[in-house]
């Protein structure tokens, strides 16, 4: 529909800019015929998105069949038929792709092997009563896809893959208590390679996904769910932040890249948001001031094992920002990026010092990471409408939110009658809410106009 | 590469992975050494679901304390126990982290520690007993039978017993060969 509209204006203006000599007439012919073919990406999708749906639901019905006359079947016919559905959906995809011309009900098609292949597996363990470690099943079945989203280049089923992957370090770490399941990063670093070269932008939303759904499983072992309060676990937490931090970065190197500018706002999103939400738990006084008793508990981690491990951190991340800086040029450079520069040497120090302070100096810590965090969304807001990225902008008003709401929390809530507490606290929200969805408004609508003047950015 | 190979090598490696599935299992069955292992009354909190039965065997509960080997073991930790041959039932005569020589007439079989516990319900006491206990999983907890049979074997009616007949393999993977009810033979393992 966007489309639509766009091919619409462009007829109406392309005569005015060749009567100025600013296009000529061939010129304005391939333009319209370059808009109007990719007016047909939205059916493009619609067809994937429906015939995806239909193997999902045609999967499904195939498995519940054999499930159902499971018994009255000899186990040769049991074999018989999964592998035979199997090869029948992976001839029947190659001649959609190869022979009939019909690449995306034939990608879809390829989906139904990969689930038909994941299947066979759970089944033939039934026939064959092999009850062994259940998540290498699952380990299986994503490499299985892996291996159909090389060989044929099918983003469905490496977004499958991938999120098997994520559901076999999810069984490993909360079912079999792995306390850093590594061997996760192998098969996520090995689906990269054809994310990037492919630019697959929904593989890449699942993978990056999955390595924060990752990290946050590994981050809850190392910490002990029960020592969260404990300082070794705000220690860990800011190493997690730099490398957050080092992902946004990295995004933002890519973006420099013409090859990898289509895939860059995704990176910078994700980055944001885990180092937006790792930074925002560092702001609560409480966990700053708690004993820190932790300091030595994590493995019996020493605080200048903490200070290196973070220093290690915040290098690569300064690594990577000298990069852009190498990239984005020293002269025309924007000046919200030298600011960006000096908030990051803030951060590193502020973190650092962190490590030697103790319980004692909580608060005044949680003040500077407050002050530190604040002027981060501010930076972010103004990265945002540089960018031209809504979700950047969208995403630093929500975090200012919800750490104000925090704050008054965590500063009101032993001072303040409880009734004044929730007046007050209801006449913040009503009233700081309207201020900041102004203000949100009128920064995404700056974007917006940004946009129409200057075309698509940040998709 | 074209299109055609593609799928083939695609077609080949899935079907291999499912195959060595298959030829695995096969070869304990084949290979292994034959066990006879007593069931024990089903844990109540199992459920049996859709058709297969859960077992739950004499070996599956190893008291430490009457156990010859390592003394020392977590949940999800590997385990191999040594198992003497019985009349007609195996038993158990030490427990290992690591995989012990086995000498003529024993054999050592792999499994992982489902949880530790310090107490024990003994059945023919009705009475809870302080003793360390550690449960073992060996991977032939489940036995998919057809559909309505699998509740009358994992409660078998008074007087019937239900024993099992693994194949444990030299690397310490078992895997059942028969299913059999007060010594007759009720299932039987085949390859197709």
């Amino acid at each position: 529909m966007r489309n639509d509209r766009f091919l619409k204006r462009l007829t109406k203006e392309l005569p005015l800019w060749v009567e100025r000599g600013w296009v000529k007439e061939d010129g304005r012919k391939a333009i319209l015929d370059h808009v109007a073919s990719q007016g047909e990406g939205g059916a493009r999708h619609l067809t994937l998105a429906f015939s995806i749906l239909g193997v999902v639901l045609l999967g499904a019905g195939i498995i519940t069949f054999f499930a159902a006359n499971w018994s009255e079947m000899s186990k040769l016919s049991k074999l018989g038929v999964l592998f035979g559905s199997m090869w029948t959906a992976y001839i029947t995809a190659y001649y959609l792709i190869e022979k009939k011309d019909y690449p995306h009900l034939g990608q879809a098609i390829l989906l139904l092997g990969v689930i038909l292949f994941g299947s066979n597996i759970m089944l033939i363990a039934q026939i064959y009563h092999i009850d062994s470690h259940y998540p290498n099943g699952v380990l299986i079945w994503s490499l299985g896809g892996l291996l159909v989203a090389y060989l044929m280049g099918s983003q469905p089923a490496m977004v499958a893959s991938t999120g098997l992957a994520i559901l076999w370090t999810s069984m490993e770490s909360f079912g079999f208590d792995r306390t850093f399941h590594w061997p996760f990063l192998l098969v996520w670093a090995a689906s990269l390679p054809i994310i990037v070269r492919l630019q697959w932008k929904h593989a890449l939303h699942v993978a990056l996904a999955g390595i924060l759904i990752w990290s946050w499983q590994s981050f809850m072992h190392l910490a002990g769910y029960s020592d969260w309060a404990k300082g070794s676990a705000l220690y860990l937490m800011q190493i997690y932040f730099a490398a957050y931090l080092g992902l946004f970065i990295l995004g933002m190197v890519m973006d420099t890249y013409t090859d990898l500018e289509p895939l860059s706002s995704i990176v910078r999103r994700y980055g944001a948001f885990a180092a937006l939400a790792s930074f925002h738990t560092l702001t609560y006084p409480d966990l700053a001031s708690g004993e820190r008793l932790g300091r030595e508990v994590l493995h019996g981690t020493s605080t200048y094992a903490w200070f290196s491990l973070t220093l290690v951190a915040l290098c690569v991340a300064a690594l990577l920002a000298e990069w852009h800086r190498q990239r984005a040029g020293f002269d025309e450079r924007p000046s919200y990026l030298k600011w960006g520069q000096a908030l990051l040497g803030l951060v590193s120090v502020l973190l650092l010092v962190n490590i030697f302070a103790s319980g004692a100096y909580g608060s005044l810590m949680a003040i500077f990471f407050n002050l530190i965090f604040f002027a981060g969304l501010v930076w972010l807001i103004y990265a945002g409408m540089h960018g031209d990225d809504r979700a950047i902008v969208n995403m630093a008003f929500f975090f200012f939110a919800v750490t104000v709401l925090a704050r008054y929390f965590d500063t009101f809530w032993s001072l303040m009658n409880r009734s004044f507490f929730f007046m007050a606290g209801g006449l913040l929200l009503i009233g700081g809410g309207y201020y900041m969805e102004r203000q949100r408004r009128r920064i995404t609508q700056k974007i917006m106009e940004s946009r129409k003047a200057g075309g698509e950015y940040g998709n | 590469m074209g299109t055609k190979l593609r799928i083939a090598i695609i077609i080949v490696l899935q079907s291999l992975a499912l195959l060595s599935m298959i030829a695995m299992r096969q070869w304990t069955l084949n290979t292994g050494t034959s066990v006879i292992l007593e069931t024990a009354p089903i844990d109540p909190r199992s459920l049996f679901s859709g058709d297969y039965v859960r077992l739950n065997y004499k070996i599956s509960n190893i008291r430490l304390g009457e156990m010859a080997g390592d003394k020392d073991f977590k949940r999800h930790d590997c385990v191999y126990v040594l198992l003497k041959e019985g009349d007609p039932y195996w038993q158990p005569v030490s427990i290992h982290h690591d995989k012990p020589a086995a000498p003529p007439g024993h054999v050592a079989i792999k499994g992982e520690v489902n949880y530790m516990s310090d107490n024990v319900w003994n059945q023919e006491t009705q009475k809870s007993e302080q003793v360390k206990n550690v449960n073992i999983k060996y991977g032939i907890e489940s036995y998919f039978v057809p559909e309505g049979e699998g509740r009358e074997l994992e409660r078998p009616k008074e007087g019937e017993k239900v024993t099992i007949r693994v194949a444990v393999d030299r690397y310490g993977n078992a895997g059942i060969k028969f299913l059999l009810v007060n010594g007759k033979e009720r299932y039987r393992e085949s390859l197709f």
